[in-house]
């Protein structure tokens, strides 16, 4: 290391003076214990009301709330390989939910519990179906929980580096740490981007083991980081009206978290529209049957609701700079896509759900009568839709939602409000948006 | 001319590294800038611009011989109908993507690196653009109809095919080429200002007079410079878009046939990232010798390079991404032909054309994970030659070993091109550097306003007191 290197970044007394660096011994401990029990209580009375559909309702929540956790270890890597300066007080929010991954871990035990249901077609599959049996090398139970195993050891382990790290530099001051997290994050985000991937076709695309699409683990990294972003302005925004936090994220902060969101809800929009166009116009049997389910038993409906209320509503509102650097406009924002998420991740896994041991040649068959035979108005297909969502659908997501944000909440008050000594730190608080 | 010193200092995260080297006022990054249209016409130019017109003519040449024979004499045919005119389309429109995503998507990212390379890189998305649209145009055979492709009304009530991707090609890259040439323009004004008053002060009144005609009388007043940077902002923001959806349309054109390897959702996002991957491989083609031979290293700095080289390793991954999903879904839908298709790109007939896609676009760029192989200019080079090739390359795979082996065996075939074919690629190189070299002689190369706002000097604190570390 050269000279230079060995000086160590200015502590905060000396960017800025007046900063909270740490939640008063105590405080925010009753926000934590009534997130955290909320978030229990929902989970638990959703599986004792919700029968065989909690499994599925499970997995909405989970896919919707993993999708946070890991675009927040994208999230912190991005800004350690872009040498980001704006972001540095933002990002030990990122850290601290992030660090919910191992919670995930347990989480993910109801989705074990429940994966003979929710996997049935692939795993006890038709005897005569030739195509699930040629890729039965990828999807069958042993190969299926390695992979679990996988994704989760690179995925804690990725959050659990760059969180230690950070937390290190807080005390020694090192500038040398943040040059070997941004050496870690260039291979750091390779594995991030092959096991999101593979996991969101395990967990996702498999629920329908005949269909597939290049794209799909695209897609669902575009909603989850735009869900990641809407909720780390959600609470930063509430962590601001504790009194915590206010002048570390400020309205610049805001501007440019609110153009992120803004720009991954399009790029969601983007890529859903790349596979929704390419499949409609090739119209291949094969690949048209997942979207056949999606236009009957009120699912039509959605699909509209999807593209109006995840593309032009929020594209027409985020676009003004007003907006994006008014806190109160922008949480609303941003709450309404975290709803809009929700039924992202319905749209993706509930559909057919219920056809029970109906396996997917006849379920084909049955959703292409059915969308002949029944109406197809938007309102008779919201009717559809109201009348056949349990309120697990959303009670789970607000549940496990609920739980990471009672986690984030734990692990802020634990740590740094920010990265103290950040070489950047100042930056990120003295920058402006012109 | 003085000696140049390279700074090549380890990374350092207490301080940003300067993004002007050496000891540079306003004045002397006014003088480099200026100083390179200014200059006597050095020799090499005149060479290497005859070698170029010689390639254009030879375009003209071919483009005349298509036109009075008919698009028989390119190697297109039964089973391969879409051979090297839409390879070298989707080449050249790939390289243009590389301009508009520094200065639109890096600007909006606060990226200040990009004042360095953004000019000469819109100069060559425009160049790129102009040497793709031939193709497609060429490529109808009856080029004195080409004006259907537009929907202008006519008494034999025929409409364009609102239904194709080719139609929406039409649209985008026309749409793509203006903003791009708007943005490129905007951009230059205060720039040809700063020539025409150096040329005025030199005398050179024909040149003061057309530069002045194409600065619009700017003269850098308050006024100017707050809706200068206005349209700055909402070009760049209706650019961003762009970037992404000129690719896709692109894309389009193969994926929503019914064919395996086309046809496939992935298409859009990985086209974008090829192009960006090879706009940026065209840029350090381009800009590694030109800062040689112009003597701007203190502007184009090694970090510069440096970030070039890690954006080529991020989308040139990004594309080894995709190849990976192909294959992957392919065996994973359980679809023969899907199956077949791949199989047959990485081990039929056209392997070998598939070795060079994969090791040039792949495993080429996989050296820039190494520090010193991003900072050094010649590896850079060499590798940005491959990018070059391997991107031909991706395109000549995905047309041709989807089409060779066709669904009926009894059709299948071998394509080869034919002298024409070559002839007409090479002539499409002929235009671009025309291009260039004209731009190269007589524009500002960089923005020199640009590069002026992100230099020290710019700060309104500079040089009271806490500032000093930039000296």
């Amino acid at each position: 290391m050269t000279a230079t290197a060995n000086m160590t970044a200015p502590s905060l007394q000396q960017i800025a003076p007046n900063l909270e660096s740490r939640v008063k011994p105590g405080d925010l401990a009753t926000a934590q214990m009534a997130l955290l029990g909320v978030g229990v209580a929902l989970i638990g009375a959703g599986w004792a009301t919700g029968g065989e559909h909690f499994y599925f309702s499970y997995l909405v929540g989970y896919m919707g709330v993993l999708g946070i956790c890991l675009c927040a270890l994208f999230f912190t890597m991005v800004q350690h390989i872009t040498r980001a300066g704006w972001s540095i007080t933002v990002r030990r929010l990122a850290e601290n939910t992030m660090a919910a991954l191992p919670f995930m871990l347990l989480l993910f035990v109801p989705v074990v519990i429940g994966f003979d249901h929710l996997y049935h077609h692939w795993v006890h599959p038709d005897a005569n179906d030739a195509v699930l049996a040629g890729k039965s090398a990828w999807l069958n139970s042993t190969f299926f929980f390695v992979r679990v195993v996988i994704y989760f050891a690179v995925w804690i382990g990725l959050a659990l580096f760059f969180r230690s790290g950070s937390l290190k530099q807080d005390e020694t001051g090192d500038p040398a740490i943040s040059l070997r997290m941004a050496r870690v994050a260039a291979p750091g985000l390779l594995l991030f981007a092959l096991s999101l991937t593979f996991a969101a076709f395990d967990w996702i695309m498999s629920l329908d083991p005949h269909w597939f699409s290049t794209i799909f683990g695209i897609t669902y990294f575009a909603g989850g980081f735009m869900a990641f972003l809407a909720f780390t302005i959600v609470m930063a925004k509430w962590l601001g009206t504790k009194g915590y936090l206010k002048e570390a994220i400020n309205v610049e902060h805001y501007h440019d978290l609110g153009k992120l969101m803004f720009g991954f809800m399009v790029f969601w929009t983007y890529t859903n529209f790349s596979q929704y166009m390419l499949i409609w116009y090739a119209n291949l049997p094969e690949e048209t049957a997942w979207f056949a389910h999606r236009a009957v038993d009120g699912w039509g409906a959605i699909g509209t609701i999807l593209v109006v209320g995840h593309f032009f509503i929020p594209f027409v509102f985020l676009m003004s700079r007003h907006v994006k650097r008014n806190g109160i406009a922008l949480s609303a924002g941003a709450i309404f896509l975290l709803v809009i998420h929700c039924i992202d991740m319905q749209f993706l896994i509930l559909p057919g759900a219920d056809h029970g041991a109906e396996h997917a040649a006849g379920g084909e068959a049955h959703a292409v009568a059915h969308a002949h035979e029944h109406a197809n108005g938007f309102s008779a297909q919201l009717g559809e839709y109201l009348h056949n969502v349990h309120w697990t659908d959303f009670g789970c997501f607000i549940g496990l939602l609920s739980i990471l944000a009672g986690i984030v909440v734990m692990n802020v008050r634990k740590t740094n409000l920010v990265p103290l000594r950040d070489p950047k730190l100042a930056e990120s608080i003295h920058f402006e948006n012109f | 001319m003085t000696a140049i010193t390279v700074i090549d200092e380890p990374e350092n995260p207490l301080r940003r590294a300067p993004l002007v080297e050496g000891n540079n006022d306003f004045t002397s990054v006014t003088d480099i800038i200026a100083g390179v249209a200014e200059k006597k016409t050095p020799r090499g130019w005149y060479l290497m611009f005859g070698i170029s017109i010689a390639l254009l003519l030879n375009l003209g040449a071919m483009i005349g011989y298509l036109i009075f024979t008919g698009v028989g004499v390119w190697g297109n045919n039964i089973p391969v109908g879409w051979g090297w005119p839409i390879v070298n389309f989707v080449f050249w429109i790939g390289i243009g993507h590389a301009g508009t995503l520094i200065s639109a998507i890096l600007f909006l990212f606060r990226q200040k690196w990009r004042t360095s390379i953004n000019r000469a890189s819109e100069a060559m998305t425009i160049f790129a653009v102009m040497a793709a649209g031939i193709f497609p145009a060429i490529h109808v055979g009856r080029i004195w109809v080409i004006y259907w492709v537009f929907p202008v009304p006519n008494q034999m009530s025929m409409w364009p095919n609102f239904k194709s991707p080719l139609l929406w090609d039409v649209f985008a890259v026309s749409t793509y080429f203006t903003i791009s040439a708007l943005f490129w323009f905007v951009g230059l004004v205060p720039d040809l200002a700063t020539f025409r008053d150096r040329a005025m002060k030199a005398g050179r009144k024909v040149a003061a007079k057309l530069y002045g005609a194409f600065a619009f009388g700017w003269h850098g007043s308050n006024r100017h410079w707050v809706n200068y940077e206005k349209a700055y902002l909402i070009l760049a923001a209706l650019s961003t878009p762009l970037v992404l959806s000129v690719h896709s349309i692109v894309s389009f054109d193969f994926a929503i046939s019914l064919l395996p390897g086309w046809h496939t959702t992935i298409f859009p996002p990985y086209f974008v990232a090829g192009a960006i991957f090879s706009g940026f491989g065209m840029v350090l083609t381009l800009m590694i010798p030109a800062r040689k031979w112009l003597g701007l290293h203190q502007l184009i700095t090694l970090n510069h390079l440096d970030n070039i080289a890690k954006i080529l390793l991020l989308t040139g991954t990004m594309v080894g991404y995709a190849y990976a999903m192909e294959f992957f879904i392919a065996w994973y839908s359980g679809v023969e032909y899907e199956q077949f298709c791949f199989i047959n790109r990485a081990t039929g007939p056209y392997w070998w054309a598939y070795a060079i896609m994969v090791s040039c676009n792949v495993i080429s760029p996989q050296l820039f994970w190494f520090r010193a192989m991003r900072r050094n200019p010649m590896v850079l080079f060499i590798i940005s030659i491959f990018v070059n090739i391997g991107m031909w390359f991706e395109r000549f795979v995905i047309t041709v070993t989807s089409l060779n082996r066709d669904f009926l065996p009894s059709s299948w075939g071998y394509f080869t091109p034919t002298l024409i074919d070559i002839l007409t690629y090479v002539g499409s190189f002929g235009l671009f550097f025309t291009m260039f070299l004209l731009f190269c002689r007589f524009l500002p190369i960089l923005a020199i306003s640009e590069v002026k706002g992100v230099m020290p000097q710019a700060n309104p604190h500079h040089g009271h007191g806490d500032d000093a570390a930039h000296h």
